[in-house]
This record gives C-alpha cells, sequence and structure tokens, in this order.
C-alpha cells in the first residue's frame, strides 16, 4: 500500500538555509543545506522540498545561481526525491532545476500570472515533474484567498477552486500552505485538507502548522498525502526518524524505516 | 565488469541515475553513442515524461535499433526504469495510442484505483512484491522491498511469466517485469535510497 510520506521543506535564501513565522516574521539562520540534506537522506526522509525564497524579483540572478548551485551538491549527496520551486517563471527555469538534478518543480506565482504555464510545462517535462505550490490566508469568515509572491500579494483566488483548475492543467500535486498557521506549531487547517482531499484527484502535500505528533496524524486522517515539515525538525528536538517511527508505532501507513540506516 | 551506459534520449533524469551508479562503484557513462553503448556491459534506460514523446526521441536518435542490437540479439543485460520499462511494452494508450518497442507482450494504460479515494499520479513510497525471484533483489528482504513511484500509467502484460513484481494502490499492478537479459522496474531505484542502491548494485553484478 501506498505510504503517507513527511517531507522536510527547507527555505533557502543565497544559498543558506532560513526560516520564518507566518512567511515574514522572525527570520532565522538554518544552516548548510547541503550537508543538511545529506544528513536526512542518511536518516532515510521520504522526500525534499527546497523553496528558493529569494528567487520571485531576483534582478541580476545572483540567487537563482546560488540556488543552481546548491541543487546540483545536493543532488550528488541525495538518493531520494526532491521538489524545488520559488521564481519558476519559464520553461527555461524548469529545465535549469531538472538539469541540475531535481525531480519535481513547485510552480507558484507564474501559474496565476500565465494561466497555460502549468500546462505547458506539463506537457514539456511530464505531469509528476510539476507541483503546484498554493498560499493562502483566511481573510473572513470562511472565506480564503490565494497569495503569490510569496505571500505579499493577494488574489481573488479560492483554494480549492484553484487547485481543481491547477489540476486540470495537468499538475502533479498540489502544495497547500496556510500562511497563517506558518512557523506557529499550533496545527495544520483540517477544514482545508478536508475539503479539497474531498474534491482532488491528485495528491495533496499539506504544509504549515505541526507542532507535535497528534498535528500530523491529524493532517493525514484529513486526507493529506503527504505533510510539510520545517519549524518541527528545525526548532525542536523531533527528528524526522523519530516522527516516523512513533507514527509508524501508533498505526499510521508511514514506512517502517528500521533498516534505513547503513 | 565495463562501463554502465545509461543511454540519454533527452528524456530521464540521467544524472541522478549516474550518480547513483557511481555511488555503486561502477563506472557510469551517460550517453547515445552506439559505440559507447556496444562497449558498455550493462545498459540503463531511464525515462521521465510522456510515451510518444520517449519513442519518438528514440528513433530520432537510432537508438531503438542500437537497443535491439545489443540487447536483444547480443544479450546485453539492460534494466529500464520507470517509463524506460513502460516503452518496452507493444502500445501505450497515452495522449493516443503510440507503439513502443513491443519486447514484452504489453500495453500500457491509465491507472484507475478501484478504491474511491486513492490518488493518481501514485505518488510516494510502497511495496514491491515479487512474484518470483530474481538476482536483482538478492539481499533484500521483504521488509525493504519499498521503493519509490511516480506515474500515472502502468504496464499490462499478457504473459503473467513476464510479471517479476506488483504494487497495490486499489488493485494490483505491474511493479517490475523480466525476461531473460531484460529487466524493468516502474519504480525508481535511484530515488530509493538503500533498497535502490541494493537493487542497482545487483544489476551491475548481474551476469545473465
Amino acid at each position: 500500500m501506498l505510504k503517507k510520506r513527511i517531507i522536510p521543506k527547507f527555505l533557502l535564501r543565497d544559498g543558506r538555509l532560513v526560516k520564518y513565522v507566518r512567511f515574514f516574521d522572525n527570520e532565522r539562520m538554518a544552516g548548510n543545506p547541503v550537508s543538511t540534506a545529506k544528513v536526512y537522506n542518511d536518516y532515510g526522509v521520504d522526500e525534499l522540498i527546497i523553496l528558493d525564497i529569494a528567487a520571485t524579483g531576483d534582478p541580476d540572478g545572483a540567487s537563482r545561481r546560488a540556488t543552481i548551485d546548491v541543487i546540483e551538491r545536493i543532488s550528488r549527496e541525495i538518493f531520494m526525491p526532491f521538489t524545488v520551486g520559488g521564481g519558476v517563471a519559464t520553461p527555461e527555469d524548469v529545465n535549469a532545476l531538472l538539469r541540475a538534478g531535481a525531480d519535481k518543480v513547485a510552480v507558484n506565482t507564474a501559474a496565476v500570472r500565465r494561466p497555460d504555464f502549468v500546462k505547458q510545462t506539463a506537457r514539456i517535462f511530464g505531469d509528476q515533474c510539476v507541483t503546484v505550490s498554493i498560499d493562502y490566508r483566511q481573510v473572513g469568515r470562511g472565506v480564503h484567498a490565494v497569495y503569490i509572491d510569496g505571500g505579499r500579494e493577494k488574489t481573488a483566488l479560492d483554494p480549492l477552486e484553484w487547485a481543481l483548475r491547477m489540476q486540470d492543467n495537468h499538475c502533479g500535486e498540489i502544495l497547500l500552505s496556510s500562511i497563517d498557521r506558518d512557523g506557529v506549531m499550533e496545527g495544520y487547517d483540517l477544514e482545508m485538507i478536508e475539503r479539497l482531499n474531498e474534491r482532488l484527484d491528485i495528491p495533496l502535500i499539506v504544509s504549515g502548522g505541526a507542532g507535535d505528533l497528534r498535528h500530523c496524524i491529524d493532517a493525514f486522517d484529513a486526507g493529506a498525502s503527504a505533510i510539510a515539515i520545517s519549524s518541527l525538525f528545525l526548532f525542536t528536538d523531533h527528528s524526522p526518524i523519530k516522527l516516523r517511527s512513533h507514527l509508524f508505532n501508533l498505526g499510521v501507513n508511514v514506512r517502517a524505516g528500521a533498516d534505513s540506516h547503513n | 565488469m565495463g562501463a554502465v551506459a545509461i543511454i540519454d534520449y533527452g528524456m530521464g533524469n540521467v544524472r541522478s541515475v549516474a550518480n547513483a551508479v557511481d555511488y555503486c562503484g561502477a563506472d557510469p557513462v551517460v550517453t547515445a553513442d552506439p559505440q559507447e553503448i556496444a562497449d558498455a556491459s550493462h545498459l540503463i534506460l531511464p525515462g521521465v515524461g510522456a510515451f510518444g514523446d520517449a519513442m519518438t526521441n528514440l528513433r530520432r536518435r537510432g537508438l531503438d535499433e542500437v537497443l535491439h542490437r545489443e540487447v536483444r540479439e547480443k544479450g546485453k543485460p539492460m534494466l529500464g526504469v520507470c517509463l524506460g520499462m513502460q516503452v518496452l511494452a507493444g502500445v501505450s494508450r497515452e495522449h493516443g495510442d503510440h507503439q513502443g518497442l513491443g519486447w514484452f507482450d504489453a500495453d500500457v494504460v491509465r491507472i484507475i484505483p478501484e478504491t474511491p479515494g486513492l490518488k493518481v499520479p501514485h505518488t510516494g513510497w510502497n511495496e514491491a512484491a515479487p512474484t518470483r525471484s530474481h538476482p536483482i533483489f538478492a539481499g533484500l528482504a521483504k521488509s525493504r522491498l519499498t521503493f519509490y513511484f511516480v506515474h500515472s500509467f502502468h504496464m499490462r502484460c499478457r504473459d503473467e511469466a513476464d510479471r517479476l513484481a506488483i504494487f497495490e494502490h486499489g488493485g494490483r499492478f505491474t511493479a517490475a517485469v523480466a525476461r531473460d537479459n531484460i529487466v524493468a522496474t516502474q519504480f525508481h531505484p535511484e530515488k530509493s535510497q538503500d533498497s535502490g542502491v541494493r537493487l542497482l548494485t545487483n544489476f551491475i553484478r548481474w551476469r545473465p
């Protein structure tokens, strides 16, 4: 049976790992991305997500080049899938990341600005290569809005409607991130996960809110195929292996991982 | 043991496969050159993307003929991965009907899970259950036979003897096929950490 996935998520700025609360507050340095990726590979984590947050509006391309260099070095060290996103706007951007070693590319702002970008990318590189990343906030009672440009610009799109449109455009997966819950470690947005799971035919990765085991179990029960985790691993003593091991022992359908060490 | 040629037809994560082969201690050569392919002791056919494009690219570079000569006539061991497994079938129904290499009596169709709520593409770690023994599974206990899959189509073998392993996703689907000097996996060994590294190592050591 297909396992539920636990996916550490890294944010990169100029080639270094960083972390925030609610996307903008409380920036902290979080280490070397290549050595961290290698450690996670040796631990046997399921997958990695790496988002370059400086990339949208990177005028001289310096941040983008630093990212490509990091991706190339990471891909020499790890034998598991990883997704890279951040400022991906053209097929050339996608190609550069895939050639550098990424398996999937996450697309966010460009998908909204150019509605056929996802379909075009999926046609050239395959559905499985394209993950559509959707950041959203609650903006009223029961009302949510998709935000683009690293959470800076509000759109009139509802996350579920947008996810369904992107599914129709042949993306392989949705990565749904709650800006409100990012870094707060008080649980995932379970209602939104259930709403999307009910209507989506493609896998759903959710991000934003993991603070303890219970949050992870609830997110999987609500229908997430995978959970992306950042703060929990960087700033508490939870490790991906301990987390997965606890979940496995509680009967959650994750990889057993007992043999993951050499 | 000679080099391991990783067939480069413009589709597929050749770098990841090459990195993994290198990690296993072998000598990877990413190539479309008939001589380098002839000089290699083992071949790997990777692939990510659409079936129709893959066959067009293989034919355009004359690789269908090269592979037929090296693998079908000369008996060189070959490992097909993901789309590199599916193109071995006779026909695929992805975006219209496309002819494959026809090395296996099989077709490739969309995955339709019988259980509601299961998602496609089939993405993530799943168990591959062997239906018989094979050198590529040497040293891999049942608990380690979990690999990374990411695909929307599956290969249906008309001859059950060609199937080597199955996976479950609201139904039983082909996870691997094998006959004589050819073996192929739907999952990605180069993305499956130590289980995948072991499988690749087994392939590289295989003398069929």
